[in-house]
């Protein structure tokens, strides 16, 4: 090729690259018009909104990160996320009647590290469908948590962790916690070969079995990280109300999803990173806590998760 | 043993399979737990199959065609609360305005998914969510009862002993299902799309339409299922999505549905369903708590997910020739 239908190709090729992908292109412009509507309405920008805000969106965010790990393996989503992180909550708060912090903590991260690990065992050894295997362990958990709570909460007992619900530098701890948690699932995402491998699993499995990557163990490395962030979550929520119920983790799932979706990451996998996901989950809890000031009520909030994530799911199309 | 398993595959055997586990189960109980298989458990049991049936069939033939569609359980719940608010004006008129809702939200879906190159799961997820939002919002995210008692009864009357409306019309719904899968030239469309859609799409079989078409009446089935549920109640409440979403992809799954597309059939997805009503009225006999209910139905499910994985053959193979080298060894 002569150079000067180099330059012509190479000008042909241009593409304006934006610092995120295109389908990503919408969540700046979300962000921006988020900002725009906050700044007009009375009292979303006062200190107690604003904290209740950060509290809401820290655990739904714990949540939404261990559901991008999954996306971007490949997994789609899983429906026991929310479930998970009820019981863990339920577990944390039975711990601490052993009056011991140390042991509810780690009673209730390993908890939910293995039965969510596990759900990736049998994905990754048998590959089992994700979606039907995390719908038959949202059903095993429901019906194994009713059965033995009763269907009652369980209260804390002991004040190991109140040093949960204080704020620091005026956030509050689950605020810190999120951003730790977004920062580490982004360290591992980008500068570890366990990271790599995990995009590289959702962006083609085929090559990453040809290129030697264990499948059984990356999924179950996958699924126990996620696990580990739900069981996080958990403890925050049953720090906050001093009990755990199953009720707590209802809705998480689709919150999540939507979140992760919003925030660009490709829902086929092997895309995606978790400061993204941050933006997404603030534009989501953000519109919803502005509607909920302009009186919409809460009804409309479910229908508003639906509408905003096929909206996402849309634009991730050709 | 290859061809054992090969038979079970067939899925006309595996329906003659899960019947024939069906009687035995009917016969066990019978002779030894001393529960008498009257008319009163035939009825308890096909009423568990008309709350699941219909689901389950629409979704299974998502399934054949090699799509799966998640919002089949939002259509459900919406489809009984359209019923329930418009049905004052005539129970006739409400089941066939949520039907029609059902149709359009299938049409939407597939069209959506066609033109956009999209994945069902991911389409269907915004559905699910976007038509519970809506059932959210048409009943303020409360209980909405039906005042018309006499059409609750007229649904749950017993017909000739054993049957009633609503499993009357769910068991013509399986067998126009199965006749349109075996004998009609769409169904052999429908099958070829879910097994290669390329090689059916050089044959000359209109993939789209088959795929709009299928969406549609899962979309109707879903709804009308719904419909009938909560007029048989007397009532819809827009909370509820998994109690009909597990046990509907377990029956399709136990049925000989396969994720990968193109394998299952109507009358095999009725045997599923109908070993799970088994299940469910057994349960109820016995007297267990409903949270029991749900970990059996999880577990079966978790069990047929495994049993459908695609790695499942080559994984007992590793194990096998593990064994053997062991032995050999010794």
């Amino acid at each position: 090729m002569s150079p000067k239908y180099f330059w012509v190709e190479r000008l042909m090729a241009f593409r304006p690259r934006l610092w995120i992908s295109t389908h990503g292109a919408l969540l700046p412009l979300g962000l921006a018009l988020l900002l725009l509507t906050a700044m007009f309405t009375p009292g979303f920008l006062s200190a107690p909104n604003l904290l209740s805000l950060v509290n809401t969106a820290s655990v739904i965010g714990c949540v939404a990160v261990a559901m991008m790990l999954i996306t971007i393996s490949g997994n789609v989503l899983s429906f026991a996320l929310g479930v998970t992180t009820g019981c863990s909550a339920m577990m944390f708060a039975w711990l601490t009647g052993y009056e011991s912090g140390l042991l509810a903590t780690v009673g209730a991260l390993v908890f939910s590290t293995v039965v969510t690990g596990f759900q990736g065992l049998l994905i990754g050894l048998f590959r089992a469908n994700p979606i039907i295997v995390s719908i038959a362990a949202l059903g095993l958990m429901t019906g194994a948590a009713e059965l033995i709570s009763q269907g009652s909460m369980i209260y804390a007992s002991g004040s190991q962790l109140q040093g949960l619900n204080d704020t620091f530098w005026s956030v509050p701890a689950s605020g810190w916690v999120l951003l730790a948690l977004v920062l580490l699932a982004d360290f591992i995402l980008r500068f570890t070969r366990f990271g790599r491998n995990i995009v590289m699993l959702g962006s083609n499995m085929t090559a990453a079995k040809a290129a030697g990557i264990s499948l059984w163990r990356t999924t179950v490395g996958v699924y126990a990280l996620a696990g580990l962030f739900s069981g996080i979550a958990g403890i925050l929520l049953a720090a906050r109300y001093n009990a755990g119920s199953l009720e707590y983790g209802i809705g998480y799932d689709y919150s999540a999803i939507a979140a992760v979706l919003v925030g660009g990451t490709f829902i086929g996998g092997g895309e995606g990173t978790a400061l993204r996901t941050l933006a997404g989950l603030v534009v989501i809890t953000g519109a919803g806590a502005i509607l909920l000031l302009h009186g919409v009520s809460t009804e409309y909030q479910f229908l508003f998760t639906g509408l905003v994530l096929l909206v996402a799911v849309l634009v991730q199309g050709r | 043993m290859t061809s054992i398993s090969r038979l079970i595959a067939e899925p006309i055997i595996r329906a003659c399979v899960l019947f024939l586990f069906v009687a035995l189960v009917f016969a066990v109980s019978a002779v030894f737990a001393g529960v008498v298989v009257d008319a009163t458990t035939m009825f308890s049991v096909l009423q568990n199959f008309a709350m699941i049936g219909l689901v389950a069939l629409g979704l299974g033939l998502t399934v054949l065609i090699g799509e799966f569609d998640l919002s089949v359980a939002g259509m459900f719940i919406l489809g009984g609360c359209v019923a329930v608010i418009v049905g004052s004006n005539g129970p006739v008129f409400g089941l066939a305005v949520a039907v029609l809702i059902g149709i359009a939200g299938g049409i939407i879906q597939a069209l959506l998914m066609i033109r956009l190159g999209l994945n069902s799961v991911a389409i269907t997820l915004g559905g699910l969510l976007t038509f519970t939002g809506i059932a959210h919002v048409l009943t303020e995210s409360k209980s909405v009862l039906f005042n018309d008692l006499s059409v609750a009864l007229a649904m749950n009357v017993p017909v000739l002993g054993v049957f009633s409306l609503r499993s009357l019309i769910t068991i013509a719904c399986f067998l126009a299902g199965g006749v349109l899968i075996t004998y009609t030239r769409i169904g052999r469309d429908i099958v070829a799309t879910g097994s290669n859609r390329h090689a059916a799409r050089v044959a000359g079989v209109s993939t789209s339409h088959m795929l709009v078409g299928v969406f549609a009446v899962s979309g109707a089935l879903a709804a009308l299922s719904g419909a009938l549920l909560s007029f048989g109640l007397s009532a819809a409440s827009p909370t509820g999505l998994s109690n009909v979403m597990i046990p509907a992809i377990a029956a399709v799954i136990l049925g000989g549905g396969s994720l990968s597309g193109g394998v299952g059939h109507p009358i095999g997805i009725a045997a599923g369903v109908l070993v799970l009503a088994i299940v469910r009225s057994g349960l109820t006999v016995l007297g267990v708590s409903p949270s029991v209910h749900e970990i059996v139905t999880g577990a079966l499910l978790l069990v047929v997910a495994i049993l459908d994985g695609p790695a499942l053959g080559e994984r007992l193979y590793q194990f096998k020739s593990m064994v053997t080298l062991r032995v050999g060894s010794i």
